[in-house]
């Protein structure tokens, strides 16, 4: 490896490990670039799913703003996740119970927040456009949550290299 | 239990390693969860007490009661592998393993007792009476089914093995 001399001076290997087309991809366009792009992607996806959510309130053929509780389920599903994570700092790794209740409980919170809607619908609350709607946006932001986790929750060692 | 899960032959696919332990407390939370919401489902369309009587909702209240009991021991505890001392004093009349033991058993014969309820409910309270609504019995009975298998999917789903 020492005798190869490269033609261009490229910048440093990235510090995660990652896929080879993301390490292709930060290598020519600097360290930082892939968890900015994965930022805007969340942060897209994220709008996208509130959009969802306002339009199951706010059309004109609906007009009922109950699914709006749903934003409270979202809010506390990544707390047990935490509370886990700091509960056993000494990293367990693999088999810790504390981890398995926290899994139990956002599974408990997602399911939740997609039974609530479906309640509303059932009595009639609000319409069962507005609740496929909610349903959808409800998808969506559990996805961005989860998509938060696997790019940023790889560790606290080198997260703040990338910005 | 593990030598009951090999024997069906699916050892590959029961034994993902780290995951299953992630994948059980998953499916445990789904069946709990999904559980209550049916009761609650069932609790805000017939808010009457003819249609559902609201005392039914005891029998899911055990039901939980019990999942907590039979996940609060672990099956290390109930083996006898921990060196923590017993109840009732040092002399341990009663050792700690002997505890985990009688708390395991109150929990299963709660957990079975409150599904044998359930089903109680949906009979005698529902169809033996031929009553037109029997929607709130069959959610009472679905509730604590879930309940019960999610607590049967939490506690023996996971392994503690810690190499695996």
């Amino acid at each position: 490896m020492s005798t190869l001399t490269p033609l261009l001076p490229l910048p440093a290997a990235p510090q995660f490990p990652v896929s080879s087309g993301a390490a292709i991809v930060s290598s020519l366009l600097g360290p930082g670039v892939l968890n900015s792009f994965a930022l805007v992607a969340l942060s897209f996806s994220g709008a996208i799913g509130l959009t969802f959510l306002m339009l199951g309130c706010a059309l004109e053929d609906y007009g009922v703003y109950w699914p709006l509780f749903v934003l409270i389920f979202h809010a506390i599903s990544p707390i047990p996740h935490f509370i886990a994570k700091r509960a056993t700092y000494d990293s367990d790794a693999t088999s810790s119970a504390c981890r398995e209740l926290a899994y139990f409980f956002t599974t408990g919170i997602v399911v939740s927040a997609f039974g609530f809607p479906v309640i509303l619908a059932r009595v009639s609350v609000i319409k069962w456009g507005a609740c496929g709607l909610v349903l959808a946006g409800n998808a969506v932001i559990f996805l961005t949550i989860q998509g938060f986790f696997l790019v940023f929750g790889r560790g606290d060692d080198f997260s703040w290299e990338q910005w | 239990m593990s030598g009951f899960l090999e024997g069906l032959r699916c050892s590959e696919c029961i034994d993902w390693g780290e995951k299953r332990n992630t994948i059980a407390s998953i499916a445990a939370g789904v069946l709990f969860f999904t559980g209550w919401w049916i009761i609650i489902d069932a609790a805000v369309i017939y808010p009457t007490m003819e249609e559902f009587n609201h005392s039914y909702h005891a029998c899911g209240v055990i039901a939980t009661i019990a999942f907590l009991m039979i996940n609060a021991v672990s099956n290390g505890q109930v083996r006898g592998d921990s060196y923590s001392e017993g109840c009732l004093g040092q002399t341990a009349f009663l050792s700690a393993s002997h505890s985990a033991r009688i708390w395991l058993f109150i929990g299963f014969m709660l957990a079975f007792g409150s599904l044998i309820a359930s089903m109680w409910i949906l009979f005698g309270g529902y169809v033996a009476k031929e009553k037109a609504i029997v929607y709130p019995g069959i959610a009472v009975f679905f509730q604590n089914a879930f309940i019960f298998f999610g607590g049967l999917v939490f506690k023996f789903g996971r392994t503690e093995d810690l190499w695996q």
